[in-house]
């Protein structure tokens, strides 16, 4: 079997860098170059750089990659940023009409707005570039950025991320401070740019907030490479709401490794909005590792065109009494596919656990394919530990009736898939996120 | 309409071999068999496996996954046993000149 490219020149690429192209030596030493960091930081990129350079990349082989086919994936076309390209930021959609109390935004992973509010600043909360709060506040995020709670040996994407990570966001809230307004970051990709970015969020004991992040292209035709990682550390009592929303353009490839670790009494509400991307990757991933911690984790996809949308979550109790409930819902136009791997683990020392997870699947064309694999591993004697899928088509009676009082077919067709993902809407508490996933959704359905 | 895009020389695939080609941003299994070439979709429609690296049955005009053996029909990308079920996409070959072209049916 040969492999030949017969598209050559055809591969649209359009870099903001200035290194050369491919995660060389060469580009990683330039980008090293341009770092002002302690040298435990350097150390650890240097040794996830290593790991990088031996990993393969995955392939069809291996269980976890086997539905998810990236041998499209020319890493060699995209290159580490080290200039800010001169973009015409868009708007995001999780932000409007609420009042925040902090804000970024990054273009290729380079930061290029901050703002907190002062009286968020003045009782000892971090918001911003973790590039440059780490600079200016190392030794204070040394413990946490050292916990590795994402992994840099699991595989190439987390090593590159390790490694190469620049911009990225960092949220710190000191113990006992409650945050009531939300705080926003936007994630820009140009048109064949590269995103490494990393973000850390870190409740002490007691704290509250609420984080919302998004991601946009600059265009809706617009390529490039996305490999991130997303690390929340909820400690004892604390309580955090966090919303992703992926809405990269369809000729991203999305790569990402998250993780949260929910501390005893906390909670995580952790909402995740996935749209955009030609293919997307993710292990999200939550730890309980305190009794009584609990974590909530939504998802709402849309997927359409030739879309691949690959997410393998992970609920691990570590500790007893804890809960975790996962739902995750699909729907599927055109060619497009989704793949949901799901695992509950529960240890020997987690009696007492109370865990679910769900994944629904609406096939909105005969063409699109849902995989969903529910797993669960129990290693406790005394939990409550339930899964369920379910994938079906839109009802044509309930079209049908739809349209006897008034709806036009499209009509009808949005308001059921609207109604598929109330379950899920009715567990996000933010209304800018409610509006703003409903909305996307709908102008995305197409007549059936 | 998608353009024939010239993917090969006709004498790099053998009788009863394929070649994986790119054909704009897809990947596609190019199939010698019986003195005619074909074009699939390099995707198995059971579980995604790749069929270019499967078994090609020339003289039954097949191609195997070769995760679970599912066999598809080199012309119409019809599934013709279990455990896949539905086609997989079948595109359009011409060969002039020595030189193989494929058209995607998107």
């Amino acid at each position: 079997m040969n492999h030949v490219n017969a598209t050559g020149s055809d591969i649209r690429f359009m870099s903001s860098t200035l290194a050369p192209a491919g995660f060389t030596q060469e580009t990683f030493d330039a980008f090293m170059a341009t770092r002002e960091e302690p040298s435990w930081l350097v150390d650890l990129r240097q040794s996830a750089w290593s790991r990088f350079n031996e990993l393969a990349m995955p392939s069809g082989r291996e269980e976890e990659w086997m539905r998810t086919d990236i041998r499209m994936l020319k890493l060699s076309q995209y290159s580490l940023s080290t200039e800010v390209a001169a973009i015409e930021t868009p708007q995001g959609l999780l932000a409007e009409g609420v009042e925040l109390g902090g804000r970024t935004v990054s273009v290729d992973s380079h930061t290029t707005e901050s703002e907190l509010a002062d009286r968020l600043a003045d009782q000892g909360v971090l918001f911003g570039s973790l590039d440059t709060l780490v600079a200016e506040h190392g030794d204070k995020l040394r413990p946490y950025i050292e916990r590795k709670l994402v992994d840099p040996l699991y595989d190439k994407f987390s090593a590159l991320n390790s490694a190469c990570w620049s911009g990225g966001n960092l949220l710190f809230v000191p113990q006992g401070v409650q945050v009531e307004e939300p705080l926003h970051c936007l994630s820009v990709l140009s048109d064949g740019g590269v995103d490494l970015g990393k973000t850390l969020v870190i409740l002490e004991q007691g704290a509250e907030a609420t984080l919302l992040a998004e991601t946009a292209s600059v265009g809706a035709e617009s390529g490039g490479l996305h490999c991130g990682s997303i690390e929340l550390i909820v400690e004892r009592g604390a309580r955090l709401r966090y919303v992703n929303l992926q809405n990269w353009s369809h000729r991203v490839w999305h790569f990402a490794h998250q993780m949260g670790h929910v501390g005893a009494g906390g909670k995580l509400q952790w909402t995740i909005g996935a749209l955009g991307s030609r293919l997307a990757k993710v292990n999200q991933r939550v730890a309980l590792t305190g009794s009584d911690a609990e974590a909530q984790v939504n998802g709402v996809m849309f997927t359409q065109g030739k879309q691949h949308l690959c997410y393998n979550t992970h609920q691990h109790h570590q500790a007893p009494y804890c809960q975790s409930d996962l739902l995750y819902k699909s729907a599927l136009q055109d060619h497009s596919r989704t793949v949901w791997r799901g695992m509950i683990k529960v240890d020997n020392a987690a009696q007492r656990t109370n865990a679910y997870q769900r994944n629904d699947n609406l096939m909105l064309a005969p063409t699109a394919r849902a995989d969903s694999i529910p797993g669960l591993e129990i290693e406790a004697d005394d939990v409550r530990c339930t899964h369920g899928s379910t994938s079906g088509r839109v009802d044509d009676e309930q079209l049908f009736y739809a349209m006897t009082r008034g709806y036009t077919r499209q009509e009808a067709v949005r308001m059921i898939v609207t109604g598929f993902f109330q379950q899920v809407f009715d567990r996000i508490t933010i209304e800018s996120v409610r509006e703003a996933l409903g909305e996307a959704i709908g102008q995305r359905v197409q007549q059936l | 309409m998608a353009e024939f895009v010239a993917v090969a020389d006709s004498s790099e695939v053998s009788d009863g071999s394929s070649l994986l080609v790119e054909v704009e941003e897809q990947l596609i299994v190019l199939i010698h068999a019986a003195g005619h070439f074909y074009a699939l979709d390099d995707v198995c429609t059971h579980d995604g496996g790749p069929l270019s690296e499967g078994p090609i049955d020339a003289a039954a005009g097949t191609i195997a996954c070769p995760r679970h053996g599912a066999k598809f029909d080199v012309k119409t990308g019809s599934a013709v046993t279990m455990p896949a079920t539905s086609a997989t996409i079948v595109h359009e070959v011409k060969v002039e000149n020595g030189r193989v072209y494929v058209r995607l049916n998107r």
